[in-house]
């Protein structure tokens, strides 16, 4: 069991020191996970829309669902220590250094390459996504995709909040 | 020493308290602390918060964690940092733990089946709203979008890992960031 925690820590680790802000962390999650055999891409989506129901950021919040499905409490306490590793080191140094941070070239410069790399895996986490959520057996489920439809043309025509689309996209499912 | 004490308890009961609505991402809490600490009691001015929030947001990890931490120390050092950022994080964990174990119980139940197949079916347009939102910022020049579309055909195609994607942006920017300012 030490075993499995220590490598769920380390996973979280790797996650937090290398995403930031939001959604760039759903395609290291999803990575992260599935490889391990912790959740399946379906289980991934399942925490996003979650997450995104609850109030927290979605790191601490897909830790704590991770963990606790992994090992109970321990796990969740795991998983969001290693997701904070970057808060308790990097910015417990940068709060020291802070006037050296703040405006720092050498951090714009990295940030200049790992958006559009983070912008690019996010792309592709919907593409595995998409593998998983509009396909049932071996054909593409047709429910599915026009609740899709729906939730893009609400979200981005309608301007709909998220978790009211989420709500809506629930009910369809019961009725489809 | 019980004048610390009881500025660690305050910050670790704000962020505590606003935590449990910070819904879409961090940035209502912000609004938030702006609201409360720099117009109301004015323990920080406007520009410092910025500073901290741009940092914060810069430095990986969860923004709102960082953001925390940061505020923390500002006002009271370590100790305050580390009182934010426990305060920041004891509601999802509560909540989530909670969530689970419905999840758990409920999951092979049909009706959940169900509203949970429909929930996934908008889990990636939800995502995708959220990428088009960011993706100005991120993708500003030709440079990037040749960085985006490679990184996605690396991850999809050929399934190098993000974290050595990541990784290779971040050197990538750091001598593309180098270059384009010498030429400048």
């Amino acid at each position: 069991m030490i075993d499995t925690l220590l490598k769920m820590f380390w996973s979280f680790c790797k996650i937090g020191y290398t995403s930031f802000g939001g959604m760039s962390m759903i395609p290291l999650i999803n990575a992260e996970m599935v490889s391990h055999g912790w959740m399946t891409a379906t289980e991934v989506s399942d925490i996003v829309a979650i997450a995104e129901m609850t109030p927290g950021p979605l790191g601490l919040n897909c830790a704590t669902f991770a963990g606790m499905r992994v090992d109970g409490i321990v796990g969740a306490v795991v998983c969001v220590a290693g997701v904070l590793m970057p808060t308790l080191t990097l910015c417990v140094l940068a709060a020291i250094f802070f006037e050296r941070f703040r405006g720092s070239t050498a951090l714009n410069r990295m940030m200049l390459g790992i958006r559009p790399v983070s912008m690019g895996i996010i792309f592709g986490v919907m593409v595995t996504l998409s593998r998983t959520n509009y396909v049932a057996g071996s054909s593409v489920s047709p429910g599915a995709l026009a609740i899709g439809l729906v939730s893009v043309f609400l979200l981005l025509k309608k301007q709909w909040s998220v978790p009211k689309v989420i709500l809506l996209a629930a009910l369809l499912g019961l009725v489809l | 020493m019980k004048q610390r004490l009881q500025k660690m308890w305050s910050l670790f009961y704000y962020f505590f308290r606003i935590s449990w609505f910070t819904f879409g991402g961090g940035w209502s809490m912000i609004a938030q602390m702006q609201k409360d600490y720099v117009e109301k009691e004015q323990a920080i001015p406007a520009e410092e918060l910025l500073d901290i929030v741009s940092v914060g947001r810069s430095l990986p990890g969860t923004m709102i964690g960082n953001v925390a931490y940061l505020f923390g120390y500002h006002q009271a050092g370590f100790p305050g940092g580390l009182a934010a950022l426990l305060g920041i994080i004891f509601p999802p964990i509560l909540i989530l733990s909670v969530l689970t174990f419905c999840y758990n119980q409920f999951q092979d139940n049909l009706y959940v089946i169900k509203m949970l197949t429909g929930v996934r079916a908008a889990v990636v347009p939800i995502i995708l709203a959220a990428a088009l939102k960011l993706f100005k910022t991120a993708i500003s020049d030709r440079f990037s979008l040749i960085l985006c579309i490679a990184a996605c055909v690396l991850n999809v195609c050929f399934h190098v890992n993000c974290v050595i994607l990541i990784l290779c942006g971040l050197v990538i920017g750091l001598v593309a960031g180098r270059w384009k300012e010498a030429r400048a």
